[in-house]
């Protein structure tokens, strides 16, 4: 199976999630304590970087939904950059477009929290 | 031939020979109450030899219940002396010596002279019965032929007594015999091993008691040899018992000699002796924690308190080792604060894993802590590596914090220790993943069991639309869903829904999920507003990580009509004389969202079927399914099956569908279920009009 790899650095106050890989349920533990460590570290600001992400199941999908009202509430966010083509599909199938914003690149969305 | 093994039939049958014997004796002596020939003599005390004999193996069966606590076993031997003892002194004192023993007669003196008689020989039996099982108790070597021996030697030299008492030519015999006896008593009387065996207390206990029971046999050997009344009775009763009774009492002055000498030389070495078999029983200890105790936490437990017995530390501790991360299990003696610290300290100065015990013996060992203003100084610690199949799993920690250094044997006790506790640890680990496993498939039967139950058993039946569905679980249930319901005599309701996550929980959110369906059909005839409601009632109920994609739509069977709308879900495929549409009017999937803005991106969608029209719907089971190189089956070889097979059976392209999925993805394991639900119109009104 084709590994899962997180990573997450910051840039001005934004933290930015790197996801590489296959994020299904058996991965997506691993995200969530990417999102644990930030909310410990009350950033809550989060642009999720796809570029190098090549599958997303429902267990991935549920990651965002669970912790995206905790980064609202902060006055923060989860964005979306760089989604390969069936990666975004996945996600406009799904309508997240309408709930979540997304982005081609990382920067543009960096700029969006500003 | 018949065999008579007396020696191995059972204790009843024994008792019933010890109360025959003494039958025939009382009866001879009813009888005979004194003796004037020789030959009487002779059978007097040949019935005495055969009573005795047979007392001897009865009473052996008593004092083989006792080898397990030898300590009771001297004890009863001594209470039994001392009452010989005191009877003996209490008759000397009280009454004189007879004059002329052997015309003493009347029933008075027969009867007396029988139960005093009984009582000491009793007595003796039951001494030499305890001397024996105290002869072969702790015995490695096979030495029964000494003792039996020496039991033949009594025999002889009491048979001896008695002829030599009626030929007084034939004394020297009995002389003879009595030193050979002697030399055999003091010849067994060295095997006293079972001394080694006791713990300390014991040893101190066992000194005091030989020493006056030593004394006390060699009064009463004396007693037994010079002229008292007890002693005249007994002699008069039977010379040759009275030798055996002296034979005896020489034998427990001796043998209590030498064990009073022997305890007193282990002594000094009963301390280290009791620790040694502390070790040893620490490891049987363990060796039965190791079937009984399944659970890690509790093992781990045990091992940290043992290993302080095992090595005398102050205090000791257990970490695993995975993938260099350690973690504390348990703690004996000291904080889990302190132990985890003082670990993390350590094991970050050597190196890891380690291989062989090792040991920071050389002198104060200082660890400071982080976040501690203490420093925590140890005299000694030894670190043993818990390894099975030359994998390290993990570490025993034992330390001493003031009073000397781990010495040689504790140390290679702990390391035998630590070897025992690895496999225990190992096997404990074992259980529960085998557990866990069990567990995880029973809970998957239980929701495909579920699942099962929750999916319709067949699909409806009309002439105008033919209907076939195709369902193909995962291992781990997916979650997929679908159901008809039957809304009036035109119109069929219909729903496809996949739930997110896998297994018994997606099973319970699909079981929701058919009774909102199951309800609202039934009630709201306008697909959009039907998921807006099971949105509501979604929303509320499911995890925030969960949500749910559905696509539910109503079809009026005789006017080809479909009214459908989409949650979330993939689009529904229609083909039309070989041409595939794939719909997706909007819609986000149910629970993601408040009722406001799913209410607000939804819609209806409506169109017209014509003559042999196929509806598809489907799950992402279908598409996603993957082969080895991680390729998706994806939409296009998906529409390219449909178009083909549309002209045919609708049976035939379901089963062609499930064809080329299942040789695509044959190298892996389907990890989604797949969800197939076909319609095909037949516009009956169309065909009126032509006809």
């Amino acid at each position: 199976m084709v590994d899962f790899k997180v990573s997450s650095r910051g840039q001005d106050q934004v933290s930015i999630i790197d996801v590489k890989g296959y994020l299904d349920a058996h991965t997506a533990p691993e995200l969530e304590n990417e999102f644990n460590k930030l909310i410990e570290k009350e950033q809550f600001k989060v642009v999720v970087n796809f570029d190098g992400l090549n599958y997303i199941s429902s267990a991935g999908l549920g990651v965002f939904m669970a912790y995206v009202e905790t980064m609202r509430e902060h006055e923060g966010d989860i964005k979306f950059s760089n989604l390969k083509e069936d990666v975004y599909n996945i996600f406009d199938l799904l309508g997240f477009p309408v709930l979540y914003e997304f982005f081609d690149n990382e920067e543009d969305a960096i700029v969006k929290f500003k | 031939m018949m065999k008579f093994d007396f020696v191995n039939t059972t204790r009843k049958k024994k008792l019933e020979f010890l109360i025959l014997a003494l039958f025939v004796l009382l009866i001879f002596k009813f009888f005979y109450p004194t003796i004037d020939s020789s030959i009487f003599s002779i059978i007097n005390d040949f019935l005495i030899y055969g009573l005795v004999a047979f007392g001897f193996l009865y009473i052996s069966e008593i004092t083989n219940l006792k080898i397990s606590n030898p300590i009771s076993l001297v004890l009863n031997v001594g209470i039994l002396n001392a009452v010989i003892f005191f009877l003996t002194a209490l008759s000397s004192v009280l009454f004189d010596e007879f004059e002329n023993i052997n015309e003493v007669s009347g029933i008075l003196y027969t009867i007396l002279s029988l139960v005093i008689f009984l009582i000491y020989i009793s007595f003796a039996t039951y001494i030499l019965s305890s001397l024996r099982e105290l002869f072969f108790l702790r015995q490695k070597k096979p030495s029964e032929n000494n003792f039996k021996l020496m039991l033949a030697a009594l025999v002889i030299t009491s048979i001896s007594a008695t002829i030599s008492y009626i030929y007084k030519d034939f004394q020297f015999i009995e002389k003879t015999f009595y030193v050979v006896s002697i030399v055999l008593i003091i010849i067994n009387s060295f095997k006293v091993s079972w001394i080694a065996f006791l713990s300390k207390r014991q040893k101190i206990f066992l000194l005091f008691l030989s020493s006056i029971m030593s004394g006390l046999f060699a009064l009463n050997f004396v007693f037994s040899n010079e002229t008292n009344i007890i002693e005249q009775i007994i002699f008069n009763f039977s010379s040759g018992v009275q030798v055996y009774f002296s034979l005896v009492m020489l034998y427990g002055n001796i043998y209590f000699g030498i064990v009073f000498f022997t305890t007193l030389f282990h002594l000094p070495t009963a301390g280290a002796f009791d620790q040694k078999s502390e070790e040893v029983s620490s490891l049987i200890d363990l060796s039965k924690l190791m079937t009984q105790v399944l659970d890690f936490k509790e093992l781990g437990d045990n091992i940290t308190l043992a290993t302080n017995k095992v090595c005398n530390s102050d205090s000791s501790w257990l970490v695993t080792e995975d993938n260099f991360t350690h973690e504390l299990v348990s703690a004996s003696n000291i904080g889990y604060v302190e132990a985890d610290g003082i670990t993390k300290a350590i094991l970050e100065e050597i190196e890891t894993p380690l291989n062989k015990l090792l040991s920071l013996n050389k002198k104060l060992v200082k660890v400071k802590l982080k976040n501690d203003t203490r420093t925590y100084i140890f005299q000694s610690i030894v670190i043993v590596p818990l390894k099975v199949h030359t994998k390290t799993n993990g570490y025993l920690f034992a330390v001493k914090r003031q009073k000397y250094f781990f010495d040689e044997d504790e140390k290679k006790a702990l390391g035998a220790f630590a070897d025992y506790s690895a496999i225990a640890l190992e096997n404990a680990k074992l259980i529960k993943e085998s557990i866990d496993k069990e567990r995880l498939e029973s809970e998957l039967d239980a929701a495909r069991d579920i699942q099962s139950k929750i999916l319709p058993d067949e699909t409806p039946k009309c002439d105008e639309l033919d209907v076939v569905s195709l369902f193909v679980p995962a291992f781990e249930v997916g979650g997929d869903y679908f159901d008809f319901f039957k809304l009036g005599d035109k119109k069929l309701g219909f729903v496809i829904a996949d739930v997110s996550g896998k297994g018994i929980s997606a099973s319970y959110i699909m079981a929701e999920v058919k009774g909102i369906f199951e309800s609202l059909a039934r009630v709201i005839e306008d697909p959009k507003e039907i998921l807006i409601q099971a949105n509501e009632i979604l929303k509320d109920s499911l995890d925030k990580k969960n949500f749910v994609t559905a696509l539910y739509g109503i079809i009026n069977v005789n006017s080809g009509k479909v009214t459908f709308a989409r949650a979330g879900h993939m689009p529904l495929l229609v083909c039309s004389n070989g041409i595939l549409n794939s719909l997706r009017p909007n819609g986000i999937g149910l629970g993601l969202d408040s009722s406001a803005i799913f209410r607000a991106n939804i819609e209806n969608m409506e169109i017209e079927l014509n003559n042999n029209d196929i509806l598809v719907l489907y799950t992402d089971g279908v598409t996603e399914s993957q082969n080895s190189k991680d390729e998706d089956f994806g939409e296009e070889r998906f529409k390219k099956i449909i178009i083909e097979s549309s002209n045919g059976d609708l049976d035939d392209l379901s089963k062609n569908i499930f064809k080329e999925v299942s040789l695509f993805s044959k190298d892996k394991q389907q990890h989604d279920d797949i969800t197939l639900v076909l319609f095909k119109w037949k516009n009956y009104n169309n065909m009126i009009g032509e006809v």
